[in-house]
């Protein structure tokens, strides 16, 4: 922002604090939360949030149209969960330990970060000639063939030559198929992010999705989302910017991916339907429920959204709604979350077409304002 | 030597030729008037200038490089900075954010220095804010830095787009109709500040304009374009007496008021 620099900040205090409790949650969220489906939800949460905000840098602050952003989360889900079995096996199997993760974990994401942000620079290529509609197919399209890929590449049966492609499709077979990738001899996929990892990290990378957005490049390409010509005149290179913002919000993603996939308390498979176009829609829906370009509101929309998903997963379950269900035939309970959800998108769309904070910041300082409005009365 | 040179210059847009076969020189400093009737093809010699477009024959120079191959940032980036004929700020960006979205090329600390908030990123967002304030006390836009840069007047938006322009340094800067709906005393200062921006800034500057008075007082050459095509060039007092000018852009339709006005001011 515009603001004067300041280079005293509460931020070194404030991530001491951050680490402290993380470390200890690790350790005791357990005993404070006996239920694990309670711990699962909540970290989920917080994986949630490192998907809206990497995703609001496409929709929100790029001004583009991503739809697919599953895509890339399923690519680091994979990256991850193939690895974390691979170095598990080879770190001497056994136990799950905190120790062990800090080897597991750091590398994992990298591999993640660097596979989604590869597939990133690829499906951001075409984002130099398509706009608004047409690049969002692109982005769907991407997502959907990244899932039917991995749900339904078969090993080589033998008959056909063997060539490159067969190699890839027996690699990719290896990956479980439709029935999802369960690890190394389907041991289950070794779940090493406790929540030091997953707490922490969506703090950290918060931080830096803040930033970016008041970093001069964050300026640049709000900018060239308002005007890509009058950008381009003043020497803001839309490709370079639009390029690297699919590349830093696949990353984002890719870390998110492959958090969720090693996530203590989660499932120990991946499956391709975890990152179908339900997903993708969820993404979105956080990011404009929060408001399109609003990091906070990203945050509190990614938050919101998975509460919501599992509130309407409680529903369904319920007597009510299972009384329902055997009353009236050929009810579809899957229906009834679509249907709550659009209720509440519209609902949201007519009270608030911004979203819940727009493009505004919670917490956000603002001490050149006071004046500025004083010279308007003078 | 930072001299413009257009020579040959041809654009088509489909069987409509936009611009034909046009060439000038902008001398280094100078300040030059490109103008012409509605449809002349002046703004499309901006466009073809600053790479929007490119030409289909002919070259554009600029300090002896070649612009035909560079994109609209890159010749912004060589000093080429302009304003448009619609005014096209970044709406939701406030008035002093606009001009900073300009630095972005003299920046020295880049992305990860903004997320690492190392002291480089500091510096340059320190520096670069006290240009754009200068620039923005220099318009006497200063009061209204932290407003969005739509709630302007609509005067207002076009001197923030020269401040934003001038946020690049540039060595030539391109004026598409600054003195659009402006009244008489407000051209005035206009040209006043054109004359000034070159003295201070160092810089040429081109002058689409349809306000007569701003071009007959201000410019030092002026060129004529009419339906694509060069008519007349010289200095203010050759293209007034210019036959051809006077039958293509002066001595038609209801038009000729402004011009006559502007005229007999210069007598």
């Amino acid at each position: 922002m515009t603001k004067p620099a300041k280079r005293k900040s509460r931020l070194p205090l404030v991530a001491a604090g951050v680490l402290v409790v993380v470390l200890l949650l690790d350790f005791f969220l357990k005993s404070i939360i006996p239920d694990s489906s309670i711990r699962q939800l909540l970290m989920l949460a917080a994986c949630n949030v490192l998907v809206a905000l990497s995703l609001n840098i496409i929709n929100g602050m790029a001004g583009q149209f991503s739809i697919g952003h599953a895509g890339f989360v399923g690519i680091g889900g994979y990256t991850s969960a193939v690895m974390a079995s691979n170095l598990h096996a080879s770190l001497g199997g056994g136990e799950v330990t905190f120790g062990k993760s800090f080897i597991v974990v750091p590398l994992c994401l990298c591999a993640s970060a660097g596979v989604a942000g590869l597939f990133g620079f690829l499906v951001g290529l075409p984002s130099l000639r398509l706009k608004g509609d047409y690049l969002a197919i692109v982005t769907l399209g991407f997502a959907e063939i990244f899932r039917l890929v991995i749900a339904t590449a078969q090993a080589n049966d033998g008959t056909a030559k063997v060539g490159i492609l067969a190699k890839i499709g027996a690699g990719l077979s290896s990956l479980g198929g439709q029935n999802g990738y369960q690890g190394l001899n389907n041991q289950g996929v070794p779940l090493y992010a406790g929540p030091f990892w997953v707490f922490g990290l969506a703090f950290v990378l918060g931080v830096v999705a803040w930033r970016i957005k008041f970093s001069g490049w964050g300026r640049a390409l709000r900018a060239l989302r308002e005007d890509e010509i009058a950008g381009a005149a003043v020497g803001v290179d839309p490709t370079r910017y639009k390029v690297t913002s699919f590349v830093l919000a696949a990353v984002g993603a890719g870390i998110a991916g492959g958090l969720m996939a090693m996530m203590r308390d989660g499932t120990p498979t991946v499956n391709p339907d975890n990152y179908n176009f339900t997903a993708s829609f969820d993404a979105i829906t956080m990011v404009i429920l929060g408001g399109s370009g609003s990091v906070t509101g990203s945050a509190i929309g990614g938050v919101f959204i998975t509460f919501t998903i599992k509130a309407i997963e409680l529903l369904q379950s319920s007597s009510v709604v299972q009384d329902l269900k055997r009353s009236i035939e050929g009810l579809d309970l899957n229906a009834l979350r679509m249907i709550v959800y659009a209720m509440v998108l519209v609902a949201l769309m007519i009270l608030r077409p911004e979203g819940l904070l727009g493009e505004r910041e919670l917490f956000q300082k603002k001490p050149t304002k006071a004046p500025a409005k004083k010279a308007d009365q003078a | 030597m930072s001299d413009l040179v257009l020579q040959g210059v041809s654009k088509n847009f489909g069987g409509l030729r936009a611009v034909g076969d046009v060439s000038f020189t902008v001398k280094d400093r100078s300040i030059f008037g490109l103008i012409g009737p509605n449809g002349a093809g002046k703004t499309t010699v901006f466009n073809l200038i600053t790479g929007v477009y490119k030409q289909d024959v002919g070259s554009i120079t600029f300090a002896g490089k070649d612009l035909k191959p560079l994109k609209p940032a890159q010749i912004a980036a060589v000093g080429v900075a302009r304003t448009f004929q619609n005014i096209r700020l970044f709406a939701q960006l406030t008035v002093i954010e606009n001009l900073l979205v300009a630095c972005e090329l003299q920046k020295k600390a880049h992305l990860a220095a903004a997320v690492l908030r190392l002291s480089a990123h500091y510096e340059d967002e320190e520096q670069m804010n006290e240009r754009a304030m200068e620039l923005l006390r220099v318009f006497d836009l200063q009061d209204v830095a932290e407003e969005p840069s739509t709630s302007l007047p609509y005067g207002n938006q076009r001197r923030l787009e020269i401040a934003r322009a001038m946020m690049l340094k540039p060595k030539l800067l391109l004026l598409d109709e600054p003195a659009a709906g402006m009244n008489y005393g407000e051209a005035e200062g206009l040209k006043t500040q054109i004359r000034w921006l070159r003295d201070t800034f160092d810089l040429s500057v081109v002058l689409v304009e349809h306000n007569m008075q701003v071009v007959m007082g201000v410019c030092e050459e002026i060129h004529v374009l009419d339906h694509g095509e060069t008519i007349a060039h010289g200095n203010a007092d050759e293209v007034r007496a210019h036959p051809k000018v006077l039958a293509a852009y002066l001595g038609e339709d209801d038009e000729e008021d402004a011009p006559r006005a502007g005229k007999a001011e210069m007598a």
